[in-house]
């Protein structure tokens, strides 16, 4: 069953749909998440950060089953961790901290295996590459980092190496509001997006900026067309922006270079953005609290859940 | 091991005596129904089958007792059945097959601990096999018995490995039985300690002492207890009587424990255990790190007889222990990742010492496995040691002999490197564990004068396939070309004589030729591989690869045609990119109004399978020094590529018109790589003037053209006449646009202008051909639009022909 999962920086539970159907499945109870927050453990369970006020000095990470609507497991990080991501067997988390820090926590036995400095500034996202050997990492100081588990976990290699990360990309000026990583270990393509109204593509084997994209408002989501041909940028004006990669961009350039089109449903800013590539469907959160469902093809909306006054969404299949 | 069809037959015969007519019919429709399910279900009734006739003509103590239970197990064959079948209609059946099957069990434990023929126990094994793979909660009461007879046996080490490996499975499903964690840690940590025992017994004076407590260290955390011992006979009366009796190491008791761990870690289990990870790598470090030479403070207590022995068990102790460490890798997935380092590490340091032709091919499985399960990571801390190794089993002496007379494969090839020329003949390639066993051969230093096995360089390959697939695009600058370029020697050399062909080769063995054709094919997936995987400049050896790969296609009907076949296609995109449009956004294709939106014809992809691999050194450089100067400010470096392109004289330009300009700054200076400095020449002798451009361009740039390109600039020309004020509204636009944009705008412009000369030079320097022509069409739109801003903007009508003398004085520069 697909299902569209999404939460809100204001208490409204995890709302739960199934995307084929539209029904709407069990609502989990007390959650607040900040951007990046909600994450499917391995499809098994899922994982959200909570927003906590700020003179809070620890995290806290509530842990729901699928079953139950109530959080079954939490868990009291060192500090407040704000993006989480889980590997695709479900068999690590990792979170990013306020310090700048990354934790990477075994799901088997809870224990926090590794603990590294990333970055001088928050942790804002978070992202496992497809082998699962990458974690990629954005930062309120507009750095992206490309972490390999490997020498992390390599205590040898560690102290021989001048530095943790295997690349650091340090072009964006603005902390960074999305990651996604394309097809494809080693020769992948990195996207980034900044509240420097910019988009950046960089090329994993090459560890160099490719692309540079302007667009005309600030982008917080970004998600990425299966076939790479082009990604669906989200932004604080309401549109989804779709940018060309792979694609012939004739431009037509009302939005400007590289841009080829919009969906757009005059709604509040997109706050996520999630691709269900099974049923090839793109999905939108917004701040007006609606999930929306798109059929890229076509670009209309087909299925809107309502979830809370503000929201971000993840879509994914269990 | 009987045949299928005598499987099916007694099978049959079983099932029809033990039903009545009712359910015999059902049976016998279902079978017709569904034959791979009947298939299926005969097969697991062969053990059964197997015993049911040991027990009927084995001793004539046992007959007696062997037909009153023939009922019983005449039952279970039957209820194993359903079992599987269709459980969910009976679920009777079940209960009761657990009932009986617990009555069938204590005669079983007593034939296992009786003496006896070692084909009783064989059959015993089998039946118990059975029982707790079907019937796992029928042996629940017996655990503890079940885990001593089968321990003891075990322990023995008196029985061949058949049996042994029987009992191996028993006691790696037993606990299985109850069905949680505290029982399956339990029996691994006994057979781990077991192990652990046995080996310190077997590998006195060719180790360090220290080695010997570093597993248990790890199983039994200090402060804990002991567990009883396995089997709850303590390991030295058992095994040290085994030892003495047969005056032999107590390998093959330690090979069947280690299966017996290994099935553990990769048969399925109710829940989730936790596996005690770093103690099994510890032992399978123990295992391997032993190699036969002697400290020489150790020389003294040690016989050459003992010496001897241990070394002829080296190999097969070895072997066993790389499939511990394959199971580890199977069993625990992702979990692995915080001991990947040390996995890594252990696989490199063994594969710089071992030479067995057997171990190495396990080896290379190893590196494989490690490599598609963990991804890029892996494969850049693998690489440098599969490169070293593969280079050296694929270049090793006699290479050439070897591989390319037909008559010199074969199980000869298969000699294995014999330091010490023992007395024992060869094993061959593929030897089941008792050959193994003969083959006595200390593990030594590669020596780079041997010839490598066939099969070993098959194994290589693979692997390097793998690393090109995995990690063909990463970090793999040093290595990429000396792989690229042996891949291609090993390829031809494989090819040299002709193609592998049963019909062709009936002078030879069937086996050599068929393991000819692996070599074949591996080379060539190989070479595949390395023509696919990213990299920075064109496959080197593409030409003579095209060659091999359409000579094999020829042999048509065999299995490397089919090969070549798709090898073809799959290259057909080197050679012909493809930048098709997309299906779902028509709209990038109705927006062709705007002129002066098509001075960026940009049809390319900026990666991916053309782009990416058609990088030039030129446009490195250029990149590489924009990265230089770059102090991680944006601003700043957009400003510094402006200078750079000051070449170009706008500067005297006012600020609307230099914006409005950006775009053909990227396009003068493409015109400058010298591939395409001939076609804009050409077409820059073009007088200036609007109406010569209408027709002329067209039929000059024409001849240059790919079909492509002949599209665009007819679409170009044909828009121009229609969309001149468009064109002329647009400066204005992009002007808004970007000023709406941060607060630098002409920094921006740069930057796009920047990214776009990117794309413009990878085109370049991938096609020349179609770059050519994009930049001819480039130029067109340019003096179009040139033109256009020439008709319509009065402002700056005089500043225009500047420009357009400018790109002239560029090229020639």
């Amino acid at each position: 069953m697909d299902v569209v999962i999404a939460s809100s920086s204001i208490d409204g539970g995890i709302g739960c749909w199934d995307l084929q159907t539209g029904a709407e499945q069990l609502r989990y109870k007390t959650c607040a998440s900040p951007p990046h927050g909600l994450v499917s453990v391995g499809r098994r369970f899922l994982a959200s950060s909570q927003l906590r006020d700020p003179s809070a000095t620890s995290g806290h990470v509530l842990y729901w089953s699928w079953s139950k609507p109530q959080a079954e497991v939490k868990s009291f990080p060192a500090e407040p961790i704000k993006p989480l991501a889980a590997d695709s067997e479900g068999s690590y988390i990792v979170g990013g901290g306020s310090s700048g820090d990354i934790y990477l926590w075994e799901v088997a036995t809870g224990r926090l295996l590794k603990k590294w400095h990333a970055h001088y500034r928050a942790v804002t996202c978070l992202v496992f590459s497809e082998d699962n050997s990458l974690v990629i990492s954005g930062s309120d100081d507009g750095c992206v980092r490309v972490w390999s588990l490997f020498l992390i976990f390599d205590d040898v290699r560690r102290q021989q190496a001048s530095h943790l990360y295997e690349y650091s990309f340090t072009e964006h000026t603005l902390c960074v509001t999305d990651i996604i990583m394309g097809y494809g270990g080693g020769s992948a393509i990195i996207v980034s997006a900044s509240e420097d109204r910019t988009c950046k593509v960089w090329s994993l084997s090459r560890g160099r900026l490719l692309r540079n994209i302007v667009f005309p408002s600030i982008i917080d989501a970004i998600a990425l067309d299966p076939g790479e041909h082009v990604f669906y940028a989200g932004s604080r004006d309401g549109k989804i922006y779709i940018a060309a990669l792979n694609a012939e961009s004739s431009p037509s350039n009302s939005y400007g270079l590289h841009i080829i089109g919009s969906l757009s449903d005059h709604s509040k800013a997109v706050t996520c953005l999630a691709y269900s590539t099974e049923r090839n469907l793109l999905l939108s959160g917004s701040e007006d609290g609606m999930v929306r469902v798109w059929d890229v093809k076509t670009q209309n909306i087909i299925r809107m859940f309502r979830h809370a006054k503000e929201s971000n969404a993840q879509g994914f299949s269990r | 091991m009987l045949g299928k069809r005598e499987d099916k037959e007694e099978a049959t015969f079983l099932s029809s005596t033990s039903y009545d007519g009712k359910f015999h019919s059902f049976q016998l429709h279902s079978w017709v129904l569904r034959p791979s399910a009947f298939w299926v279900e005969s097969l697991k009734v062969v053990p059964l089958v197997i015993c049911l006739s040991f027990l009927l003509h084995s001793a004539g103590a046992c007959n007696h007792f062997c037909f009153s239970c023939f009922y019983f197990v005449i039952e279970i064959v039957s209820n194993s059945k359903f079992n599987t079948q269709r459980l969910a209609r009976f679920p009777n059946v079940k209960k009761d097959g657990t009932l009986l099957a617990g009555k069938l069990i204590q005669p079983v434990l007593k034939l296992l601990n009786d003496d006896s023929v070692e084909a009783v126990w064989e059959g015993a094994a089998s039946l118990l096999y059975t029982i707790i793979t079907f019937f796992p909660a029928a042996i629940h009461h017996y655990y503890d018995r079940a885990e001593a007879a089968i321990a003891s046996k075990i322990l023995s080490g008196k029985y061949s490995t058949r049996t042994l490996k029987k009992l191996g499975y028993c006691l790696a499903l037993l606990p299985k039985s109850k069905g949680d964690e505290d029982s399956w840690s339990l029996m691994m940590q006994k057979i781990l300690l077991s192990i652990n025992d046995l080996l310190n017994d077997a590998f006195q004076g060719v180790e360090e002492e220290a080695k010997s407590d570093e597993v248990r260290r790890l199983l039994v955390p200090p402060g804990k207890d002991l567990p009883s011992p396995l089997g709850h006979t303590p390991l030295e009366s058992a095994s040290h009587e085994a030892t003495r009796s047969s005056e032999r190491l107590p390998a093959s008791t330690v090979s069947t424990l280690i299966f017996c761990c290994c099935k553990m870690l990769t048969s399925s289990y109710p829940i989730q255990v936790t596996a005690p990870i770093r103690a099994m790598l510890a032992l399978v470090e123990r295992l391997l790190m032993v190699d036969g030479s002697l400290p020489h403070t150790m020389l003294p207590f040690m016989t050459a007889m003992q010496h001897e022995l241990i070394c002829s068990e080296l190999p097969v102790l070895h072997a066993h222990a790389l499939e511990l460490l394959i199971a580890i890798i199977k069993g625990m997935r992702r979990q692995l990742l915080p001991h990947a380092a040390y996995v890594v590490r252990l696989v490199t340091r063994y594969f710089r010492r071992c030479a067995l032709p057997e171990l190495r091919i396990k080896l290379y499985s190893i590196t494989r496995m490690l490599l598609i399960s963990m991804g890029v990571g892996m494969a850049i801390y693998l690489a440098p040691d599969v490169i070293d190794n593969a280079i050296n089993d694929l270049n090793s002496f006699g290479d050439e002999d070897v591989e390319t007379s037909p008559t010199n494969i074969g199980p000869s090839t298969g000699a294995l490197p014999q330091p010490s020329n023992r007395k024992r003949k060869h094993g061959t390639k593929t030897g089941s564990p008792e050959e193994k066993q003969t083959i006595s051969s200390e593990v030594e230093p590669l020596n780079p004068h041997q010839t490598t096995p066939i099969t070993v360089k098959i194994a290589a390959l693979d692997t390097l396939e793998v690393l090109l697939t995995v990690g063909g695009a990463s970090k793999s600058e040093s290595w990429r070309s000396r792989i690229d370029s042996l891949l291609i020697k090993t390829a031809t050399n494989s090819c040299k004589r002709g193609w592998g062909n049963e019909e062709n080769n009936n002078f030879l063995p069937h086996e050599s030729t068929s393991i000819w054709v692996d070599f074949q094919l591996s080379s060539l997936r190989a070479l595949l591989a390395s023509f696919l995987a990213p990299a920075r400049i064109r496959p080197p050896f593409l030409s003579q690869g095209l060659e091999l790969f359409r000579k094999g296609k020829q042999e048509a009907g065999t299995k490397l045609a089919g090969f070549c076949a798709s090898a073809l296609l799959a290259l057909e995109v080197l050679i012909h990119p493809r930048a098709l449009p997309l299906d779902d956004f028509p709209s990038s294709y109705q927006t062709f109004t705007d002129g002066a939106s098509h001075r960026f014809p940009e049809n390319m992809p900026f990666y991916g399978q053309k782009g990416d691999t058609m990088f030039s050194k030129s446009m490195q450089g250029a990149e590489q020094s924009a990265l230089k100067s770059d102090d991680d400010d944006l601003y700043d470096r957009w400003l510094q590529n402006e200078n750079e392109n000051e070449n170009i004289p706008i500067e005297n330009m006012n600020d609307k018109r230099s914006r409005f300009n950006f775009v053909e700054k990227p396009c003068a200076n493409d015109s400058s790589f010298t591939n395409i400095l001939e076609v804009s020449e050409q077409e820059l002798a073009a007088p200036d003037a609007d109406v010569h451009m209408r027709g002329k361009d067209e039929i000059m740039v024409q001849p240059w053209h790919s079909q492509e390109s002949i599209q665009q600039t007819q679409e170009i020309v044909s828009a121009k006449g229609v969309t001149s004020p468009v064109v002329a509204r647009n400066p204005e636009g992009t002007e808004i646009e970007f000023k709406a944009a941060v607060s630098a705008s002409d920094g921006l412009n740069q930057t796009d202008h920047d990214i776009v000369s990117d794309v413009l030079a990878d085109k370049v320097d991938g096609f020349d051909n179609v770059c050519g022509n994009t930049s001819s069409t480039i130029s067109n739109v340019e003096k179009v639009n040139a033109s256009v801003a020439h008709l319509d903007s009065d402002s700056s009508m005089d500043s225009f022909p500047a420009i357009v003398d400018a790109d002239p004085d560029t090229d020639s520069d």
